[in-house]
């Protein structure tokens, strides 16, 4: 089964922006627009953004980051997300991602961040269903 | 079974982020079973194009599991009348979310959540998700915190990034 990698569905609408690379590692950052259509519901008269949010962008943010030759990888399985810090609309999101390939999976940490300091940690798995698999 | 207007009651969630749709069995502070429809219609599916695969049709992963916990919330707040009002509902930590089928419109959640320990204000929840009896996601455990909303207001103007989300049994 090789699912699509490009992310069309979702609940953000925020584009992580590749702002920092190495060799083992890269940087997105993502401006987390107020009108995001999670805050209305999100909560009412509180918007904060969902810990799920914060995990959809890292989510992102490893298929944006991954070695091209993996593409496409499908998430199987989020291995641990904790959450830190709240989000706020208007916040800069930085996430910080490193991945190792590991016998057909691609697994990924996410290191989120906002001004006020780090906000989560989130490890991700993969099945790489490209031709590096 | 517990409807719409008695979940309002248990969660803050709103649209378009209240995604539980009916409690069909419950064990109060030990089990709960919740339904949610997944439809096309939900906003997340604005940006799908016309000629999008099957499988741009997924409905994401991150909504299961928020779904999944909203219903374990729902578990957390039984028996509390005007649980929601002053308070909300954080996500402290997940782990061991196996997703083992793709979710679609048309398909209807049923979340299965059991209280595997509670201090109180923090809550550990164990669970799946299936659809048609099939096991569509797992979750190993989900760590709940359910804070009073001027925690988080106060935390805004402090600007000191500890402690909020971290130790609530404090």
């Amino acid at each position: 089964m090789s699912r699509t990698a490009m992310v069309v569905t979702g609940p953000v609408e925020g584009v992580p922006r590749i702002t920092g690379a190495s060799s083992t590692q890269a940087r997105t950052t993502i401006s987390i627009r107020p009108d995001e259509p999670v805050f209305a519901g999100h909560y009412p008269g509180f918007p904060v953004l969902p810990g799920v949010c914060v995990v959809e962008y890292a989510h992102r943010s490893a298929l944006v980051t991954a070695p091209k030759s993996l593409l496409p990888m499908e998430l199987v399985a989020i291995e641990s997300a904790r959450f830190i810090s709240p989000v706020f609309p208007g916040d800069e999101l930085q996430i910080e991602v490193s991945g190792c390939h590991d016998g057909g999976h691609w697994r990924c940490e996410a290191l989120g961040s906002t001004v006020r300091g780090p906000a989560a940690e989130i490890r991700l798995r993969y099945r790489v269903c490209g031709g590096a698999r | 079974m517990m409807t719409i207007g008695e979940i309002k009651r248990l969660l803050p969630h709103r649209y378009p982020m209240l995604l539980v749709d009916r409690v069909v069995d419950v064990d109060p502070g030990v089990w709960l079973t919740a339904l949610k429809a997944v439809t096309v219609n939900e906003p997340w599916y604005r940006a799908v194009p016309d000629d999008a695969a099957e499988d741009q049709h997924d409905y994401p992963v991150t909504l299961v599991l928020e779904s999944w916990c909203q219903a374990a919330a729902v578990l957390a707040n039984w028996g509390q009348p005007d649980a929601c009002h002053g308070q909300v509902m954080l996500i402290g930590r997940v782990s061991e979310i196996e997703v083992r089928h793709p979710v679609l419109p048309g398909d209807l959640l049923e979340h299965r959540v059991r209280l595997v320990h509670t201090n109180g204000s923090v809550l550990v929840f164990e669970g799946e998700t299936l659809v048609e009896e099939e096991v569509v996601l797992t979750v190993g455990s989900l760590i709940l915190t359910i804070r009073p909303a001027q925690d988080l207001t106060g935390y805004r103007g402090r600007g000191s990034a500890e402690l909020v989300l971290t130790a609530p049994g404090k």
